[in-house]
Parts: structure tokens; C-alpha cells; sequence
């Protein structure tokens, strides 16, 4: 990735993570998406930005591999069930 | 997830079994894959695990906020995998700089650093999934910045939270995201 190609880009750039996370205003956003739909680098970025965001969510909600969860489960119940042995005071 | 941790701590801390088992899987499946995309180490991932188990256990009984409850496990998971990475010869113990920046507020360009290709030998696997892709990709984020990527976009956590775990403050969480977005996009396109 080089440097800015313009001073818009560099605005733009600066405001993609606010944008992608939705904390900017309607007229911003709209800013944005003009600029991009005229520009194919900046249009790239964001859009590139955005599947990078998506593939981090969706492993980030993929369950662990089940034998790392089996032993996950066994330690817990090793732990809980030592625990109620233990006597009282 | 914060108002379903929350119950559940409420409801563990009485003495439901159930209420504590779910809890106590949830923390560990944390702690796993926080340690994992940030250290990268599977065996790794397991002591993290296995230490959240512990320290969450001896922790409910004595919280006095089940809405922070969160915040302090990201804590705790976070200074395990810090003492972890410490402790691993093989972790890259420098950073090269890339001549391309990141545009900066100002419009000025500011140099990234990406770790070198120091990986272990169990992330240099041929299985092309989107995970291994990922977590491939992770591993030439600075630290600091991944755990950051980490917690926001596969942990769902708030810049709030990120802030409060780290240390840092909310701007500085938000300017990192952004580097860190970015980093990891060019290294996608390479892996």
C-alpha cells in the first residue's frame, strides 16, 4: 500500500474504521460513499476493510474443536467435583 | 454476552452448579481462543485455558459487581498470555518496518511495524482454512495491536471495554484498530 493518492484520500482513510463501525454521522457516510464510487482505490480499501472485519467475526463465533472443549469440560467438573468432596467448616 | 455473564456470575455466586458450569466453560473458551490468535500456541492456549478456569472460580464468590465481571477476565486472560509470551524462546523479539504508512489524521503517512517472519514451527501448517488463514495473519500484527483486533472483532468487546482491559485510552484503542485493520488485510492478500 502506497501513500495517499489525494488530500480527500487521506481524509477518507482516516474516517474508514469510524465509518465500518457505524460512529459516523449520515452526511459523513454519504461523503464517503461518493468519494468511493469515484475513486476504485479508496473503494477497494473499504470494501477489503470490511471482508477483513467479517472474516474476523466469524472465527471469532466458531466454536472450539470439540476435544479441546472435552477437556475444557472434564478439568471443570474435576474442579467442582473436588470441591463438594471437600469438608466444610 | 456481558448481561449473559453477569446473570451468570449472579446466579453461580448462590450456588447453582449449573449456572457455575456454564460460566466456567464460557470463561475457558475465552481464555482458549484469546491466548490462540494472540500467542498463537496451542499448548499455550490450554494453560491460559486452564488458568482462567482456576482464577474464575475463585473469583465469583467474591465479586462484588457481576457487570464488570467481563472486563476483569479479559484482564486476567490478557497478563496470562503476556506471561506465556514472555516465557516462549521462539516468540519474535523485533519489529521491521514497512515503508508504506497508514494515513493519519493529518493526512501524513505513519510507518507500520510488523513483526518478522519468526513463526513457530505449528503455525506453519498447510491447512488453508479461514481460521488458519487468520490466525496466520494475526501473528504479523504487533502484539499489542492484535490483542486489540482481538477483543473488538472476534470478542465482540466495546472500545470502552478494550480501553479499560488494555490500559489505554479510547482514542488510542480506535487509532490501532484501524492500523491493525489494515495490516491484517495486506497479510490476508499474501497468506
Amino acid at each position: 500500500m502506497t501513500g495517499p493518492a489525494s488530500p480527500d484520500c487521506a481524509a477518507i482513510l482516516a474516517s474508514i474504521s469510524a465509518y465500518l463501525d457505524g460512529e459516523l454521522e449520515v452526511a459523513e457516510c454519504a461523503a464517503i460513499e461518493r468519494h468511493c464510487a469515484g475513486c476504485p482505490r479508496c473503494g477497494t480499501l473499504v470494501e477489503g476493510l470490511r471482508h477483513t472485519i467479517g472474516l474476523c467475526r466469524d472465527v471469532g463465533t466458531a466454536p472450539l474443536p470439540e476435544p479441546v472443549r472435552e477437556r475444557a469440560r472434564a478439568s471443570m467438573r474435576r474442579l467442582l467435583d473436588a470441591d463438594e468432596r471437600a469438608p466444610s467448616d | 454476552m456481558r448481561a449473559t455473564y453477569a446473570a451468570l456470575v449472579r446466579e453461580a455466586a448462590t450456588g447453582d452448579r449449573d449456572a457455575m458450569e456454564r460460566l466456567l466453560m464460557g470463561a475457558q473458551e475465552v481464555a482458549y481462543r484469546f491466548s490462540l490468535f494472540v500467542c498463537g500456541h496451542p499448548e499455550d492456549a490450554e494453560d491460559v485455558m486452564q488458568d482462567a478456569l482456576l482464577k474464575t472460580y475463585q473469583h465469583v464468590s467474591r465479586i462484588t459487581e457481576p457487570e464488570a465481571f467481563r472486563t476483569w477476565l479479559y484482564t486476567t486472560v490478557r497478563h496470562a498470555c503476556l506471561m506465556k509470551r514472555r516465557r516462549r524462546v521462539g516468540e519474535p523479539s523485533h519489529l521491521i518496518s514497512i515503508e508504506q504508512g497508514i494515513p493519519s489524521h493529518d493526512g501524513t503517512a505513519t510507518p507500520v511495524d510488523v513483526v518478522d517472519d519468526a513463526r513457530p514451527v505449528d503455525q506453519r501448517m498447510s491447512d488453508a482454512s479461514v481460521d488458519a488463514r487468520v490466525r496466520q495473519a494475526l501473528q504479523k500484527v504487533p502484539p499489542s495491536s492484535r490483542a486489540i483486533v482481538v477483543m473488538r472483532e472476534m470478542e465482540g468487546l466495546s472500545t470502552r471495554e478494550v480501553a479499560a482491559i488494555t490500559g489505554i485510552s479510547e482514542a488510542n484503542v480506535k487509532t490501532r484498530l484501524h492500523r491493525a485493520r489494515v495490516m491484517l488485510r495486506l497479510q490476508l492478500e499474501r497468506v
